[in-house]
């Protein structure tokens, strides 16, 4: 068989066996929603894609309400969602997937119909995992928070990185998986052996990919980019000595465990590493976890494992900077479409359509799915990691400049991997730029001492 | 409007062509002819491109921000110019797309100049050799760029595999600072010389051949045929390609953005990659539209060597 | 054109071959590509299970709309160069011989520059708008209509680099001998560009068949082109590369033979209207 139909059929099995074994319940069964008008949804090409195809499939089946899905490869979607809202007329998309870190700019821009406008009775169900607030609004703070806010959309999935680590390495050499940063470090010594294996990978491309890959090492130290955006305190905090420690951890590590072009590692270069055997311990989203399992895209079938991210020192918490979706309904979209994206937000989140979409291959949003039997199963031994990981899940740069805060981290933080400033030196001047940014948009910003360079 | 452009679509004209046997509408035609070949490319330039400019002009000199669903447009000139005269990574873009353009296309010429005059010179196997060589510009972009990243990859790549079969130290080529452009270079190089070939190839095809067959009865060299007869004559091609060639050198995007995002550090930071951070990725609409007034206008200043080719070409 | 005899033949032959083998060869190196699985891709291996299963996957996976994108780019990128080789020569025909007001001439070539200088990036927006408003948003003619305009530009100016090459005298000989300024044209101008014809041709048509920015954002589903198609194995956390590498050769090949037919097809069309 074809791997990759697999989840497909493994999905039909499924819910076949739920059928046959009679297991149907009144309560159980997928939830009744009634007659909709077909809908339409923008959705990006990802490895999640055919698990959510698999559950549209499945709504269609069950409801026999048309869903359209306008499949569009991720550098379109934010200019396909655009085009969409800000135009007049109306939207062509009932339903837009937009990216976490997008959202602010569809909120504040007043694009999204609040989901309680269309239907008040909505909520979300309480085993919904909250993913940092991010489908949340409040227009008076400028912040995304469900304490006050508007309910504006729900996740698709919620990605987060993990540590992954070769099993069979570990147990071969008797190490131990890393608590620490330092632990790290100390199972590099045994494992880093160019080019043949590559002791710790972590992302250093310049841009989003070393700033994200940063953050779980900024969160845990206790250093943040701003003092308070919740409540409108701009300081700039990035050059604190927190993040300095941070960035010389970072770097530590990258120097101790990483290739010789640690400074271009992109998301793509890093899962290669992986997947080709060389790379013994990595952090990467979880998302990518099902290539390490697929014969036809990797040599280390079954020898991944996962674990919750390396710590600043045993007693801190582990840096968890969320990477999600959020499916919002435009506000330019027809009645009848609004309806019915909402009656496929509820049926989404049951227990059971999110079951059969991780089967599928998603990343279910639901506590109770990841505590279900799916755990127990070796095809989904990330699962526990994650649900450790994910109460500390952070929205990070959570406000309307964050395109251009990240921008400016993401080259400073790779200048000083490639050398060209010290850690210090790239903390300060990417102070300077946030200080800059802020003053340019009238935040009520500020600066705190400079690192000594 | 739109029904004028009808009235004049190119099919109509087409049509014009074959109602040969109908006398009065070809003469209808000929005694208006220069309107009826202008006519519709400049309703078409007129519908289609008037006013995505004027947008342009607009925007650049407002700050647009979104609020109820709605546009707010706040006029601020200066605040725009301020910004453009204090982005730092505007300059260093603008001088790594100047040193890109320079080399890739001045390469770029050279090679598709011979490669031109050579196969025109060949006698049998024209017609393949020409497709044959048209194959990188056919090749989707986003294709060739993450191709050539797998081919450069320091560890797995093909490129440095084939170093290492003779002997020499593999290179990164993408993560060295000094390397880096230079190898999105040789990736330019690779795409686009058949673009320079394919123009000046129709050009050599369509010289008159009694010029160069006199010539080369009197006893020139091929030297000689080269640098006084063909190059001058093929000096409106020329122009053409180059001045296409540095306008596309000029918005370089999806090479750079698939290759290194413009790293390691500012190494290959290029004037479209900023543009689509600052107008798309910050979603800043008024200062990226002067962002992208400000490229042209340096494609413009760039070209003012190209402007006199641009006159030879216009009027000889 | 050269004559090529002797040691200058056998390097000219030489140089010739070295291109072609440097031009070609990433080429076959990505072909190669495509009959691997993603791991044989990423090792690098020379060594390995050859497999159809990146275009079976390609062509015939449920959620691949590959052969309807092929068909939707065979339809724009041909019907746009069609319609932009006509608009395009006609102008560079008019601007080149007919008397235009040297400012006319001018402001008209300076303004296709100009337009060609637009990062894609700034028009996408308000072509949405545009094209919204005239109804021809997400079909194939909008996107035509689109390609005609973005190539307008160079076929414009190539094909008056090639009109200029004529001298005027074939054509003014032609006219003091009672010939009309339409037949001058179709059977005197038009024949003698024929070249430049096909490589105008050529170029809108590799243009139009790999524009992405446009056709991404005027297209739906069931109107997207193959670039499009092709850049949904380029994902978030994956780049597909034998999926990709496949598309690639699926969607180069057909181009290819498409403008082999295209090139004869003009030399055809214009030996005809120049016997005539």
């Amino acid at each position: 068989m074809k791997p990759r139909y697999f989840g497909r059929t493994l999905l039909g099995v499924a819910v076949g066996t739920f059928l046959a074994t009679g297991q149907v319940l009144a309560d159980e069964s997928f939830l009744d929603v009634g007659k909709q008008a077909p809908i339409t949804i923008l959705i990006n090409a990802s490895p999640w894609y055919d698990g959510f195809e698999n559950v549209v499939d499945l709504y269609q089946k069950q409801t026999g309400n048309k869903v359209n899905l306008e499949v569009t490869p991720f550098p379109g979607m934010l200019q396909k969602g655009r085009d969409a809202v800000r135009n007049p007329g109306a939207s062509p998309y009932d339903l837009i997937n937009i990216n976490s870190t997008w959202t602010i700019e569809f909120y504040s821009g007043g694009f999204l119909e609040p989901l309680k406008e269309i239907d008040p009775d909505f909520k979300l169900p309480d085993q919904v995992y909250a993913l940092g607030d991010a489908h949340c609004w409040d227009a008076a703070k400028q912040f995304r928070t469900c304490k006050t806010g508007k309910l504006m959309g729900f996740p698709p999935n919620g990605n987060v990185e993990l540590l992954y680590y070769r099993s069979d390495v570990f147990k071969q050499k008797g190490l131990k998986v890393p608590k620490t940063f330092d632990d790290v470090i100390a199972n590099c010594k045994v494992l880093q052996n160019p080019p043949k294996s590559y002791g710790y990978l972590q992302r250093g491309e310049k841009g989003d990919s070393i700033y994200y890959d940063w953050m779980a090492y900024m969160l845990s130290y206790g250093a943040s980019g701003v003092r308070d955006a919740e409540n409108g305190d701009f300081t700039v905090t990035i050059n604190s000595p927190q993040a300095k420690a941070a960035l010389d951890k970072f770097l530590q590590v990258s120097h101790a465990c990483a290739p010789s072009n640690a400074g271009t590692l992109s998301q793509g270069d890093l899962i290669q590493l992986i997947q080709t055997g060389k790379g013994m311990q990595a952090q990467a989203v979880v998302a990518s976890f099902p290539n390490f399992d697929n014969p036809q895209k990797s040599a280390v079938v079954g020898k991944m494992d996962a674990a919750v991210l390396p710590l600043a020192k045993p007693d801190a918490k582990p840096g968890v900077a969320i990477g999600s979706w959020v499916f919002g309904i435009p506000k330019n979209a027809s009645d009848a479409g609004k309806k019915g994206a909402i009656a496929f937000a509820k049926w989404f989140l049951t227990y059971k359509a999110q079951y059969a979409y991780a089967v599928g291959g998603g990343i279910p949003v639901r506590k109770d799915v990841f505590d279900s039997d799916l755990k127990q199963k070796s095809k989904f031994r990330w699962m526990q990691a994650y649900e450790d990981e994910i109460p500390y899940g952070k929205q990070v740069f959570g406000y309307a400049e964050s395109a251009e805060v990240t921008n400016a981290l993401g080259l400073r933080l790779n200048q000083a991997l490639i050398g060209q400033l010290s850690s210090a030196q790239a903390l300060n001047k990417a102070a300077d730029d946030f200080y800059g940014i802020f003053k340019k948009h009238g935040r009520k910003t500020g600066r705190i001492a400079a690192l000594p360079e | 409007m739109t029904r004028s452009a009808d009235a004049e679509s190119p099919a109509a004209i087409e049509a014009g062509f074959h109602l040969k046997h109908k006398a009065g509408l070809v003469d209808f035609i000929d005694r208006h002819f220069k309107w009826f070949t202008l006519g519709p490319a400049a309703l078409l330039l007129l519908f289609l491109t008037a006013y995505p400019l004027i947008d342009l002009f607009a925007m650049s000199v407002h700050t647009i921000s979104f609020s109820q669903a709605k546009e707010i447009w706040t006029f601020t000139p200066l605040a725009n110019l301020r910004d453009l005269f204090s982005d730092d990574i505007f300059a260093i873009a603008l001088w790594n797309t100047l040193v890109f353009a320079v080399i890739s296309v001045s390469v770029e010429m050279v090679l598709g100049l011979a490669l031109a005059i050579l196969v025109a010179s060949v006698t049998a196997g024209k017609g393949l050799i020409r497709t044959i060589l048209i194959v990188p510009i056919l090749m989707p972009p986003v294709a060739i760029g993450s191709m050539w990243k797998l081919m450069f990859n320091l560890d797995f790549g093909v490129i440095n595999q084939a170093l290492m079969v003779v002997g020499l130290q593999p290179v990164d080529w993408l993560g060295s600072l000094s390397v880096a452009l230079f190898s999105i270079i040789i990736v330019d190089i690779w795409h686009w010389t058949p673009f320079v070939f394919l123009i000046l190839f129709a050009a050599a095809e369509g010289l008159p051949k009694e010029v160069i067959e006199a010539a080369r009865i009197d006893g020139a060299r091929n030297r000689d045929l080269v640098f006084k007869i063909i190059v001058p004559l093929m000096k409106p091609a020329i122009a053409v390609a180059l001045l296409f060639r540095v306008i596309l050198a000029f918005k370089v995007f999806d090479e750079v953005f698939l290759l290194t995002s413009g790293g390691p550090g500012t190494s290959t930071e290029v004037v479209s990659l900023h543009l689509y951070k600052v107008f798309f990725e910050e979603n800043q609409i008024g200062y990226g539209a002067l962002l992208s007034l400000a490229i042209i206008a340096a494609t413009i200043a760039f070209l003012w060597v190209g402007q006199r080719a641009a006159t030879a070409v216009g009027r000889r | 054109m050269l004559a090529l005899r002797g040691p200058s033949k056998a390097a000219a032959y030489t140089l010739l071959a070295f291109g072609i083998f440097i031009i070609i060869a990433p080429f076959l190196w990505v072909a190669l590509q495509s009959f691997k699985y993603q791991i044989a891709i990423l090792q690098g291996a020379w060594i390995f299970p050859p497999t159809w299963f990146n275009y079976l996957d390609v062509l015939y996976s449920p959620r691949s709309d590959f052969p309807l994108n092929l068909w939707n780019s065979i339809v724009v990128a041909t019907v746009s160069t069609v319609c932009v080789l006509i608009v395009g020569t006609l102008a560079a025909y008019s601007l080149s011989r007919l008397s235009w007001k040297r400012w006319i001439a001018r402001g008209f070539l300076a303004w296709t520059l100009i337009f060609n200088m637009i990062p894609p990036l700034t028009l996408i927006g308000p072509w949405y708008l545009i094209f919204r408003e005239i109804g021809l948003y997400q079909t194939l003619s909008g996107l035509i209509l689109a390609h005609i305009t973005l190539n307008l530009p160079m076929t414009i100016w190539m094909m008056m680099a090639y009109f200029n090459e004529i001298p005027i005298e074939i054509e003014d000989a032609a006219r003091v001998d009672g010939c009309r300024r339409v037949d001058a044209f179709w059977r005197i101008s038009l024949p003698l560009v024929a070249p430049g014809l096909i490589a105008a041709g050529v170029l809108a048509f590799v243009f139009s068949w790999n524009e992405f920015a446009v056709a991404l954002n005027l297209t739906s589903r069931a109107t997207a082109t193959v670039p499009v198609a092709i850049a949904r194995f380029a994902q978030e956390y994956e780049i597909q590369y034998g999926q990709m590498a496949a598309a690639s050769i699926l969607s180069t090949i057909p181009a290819l033979v498409l403008m082999f037919f295209g090139q004869r097809f003009v030399v055809q069309g214009l030996t005809m209207g120049a016997v005539k």
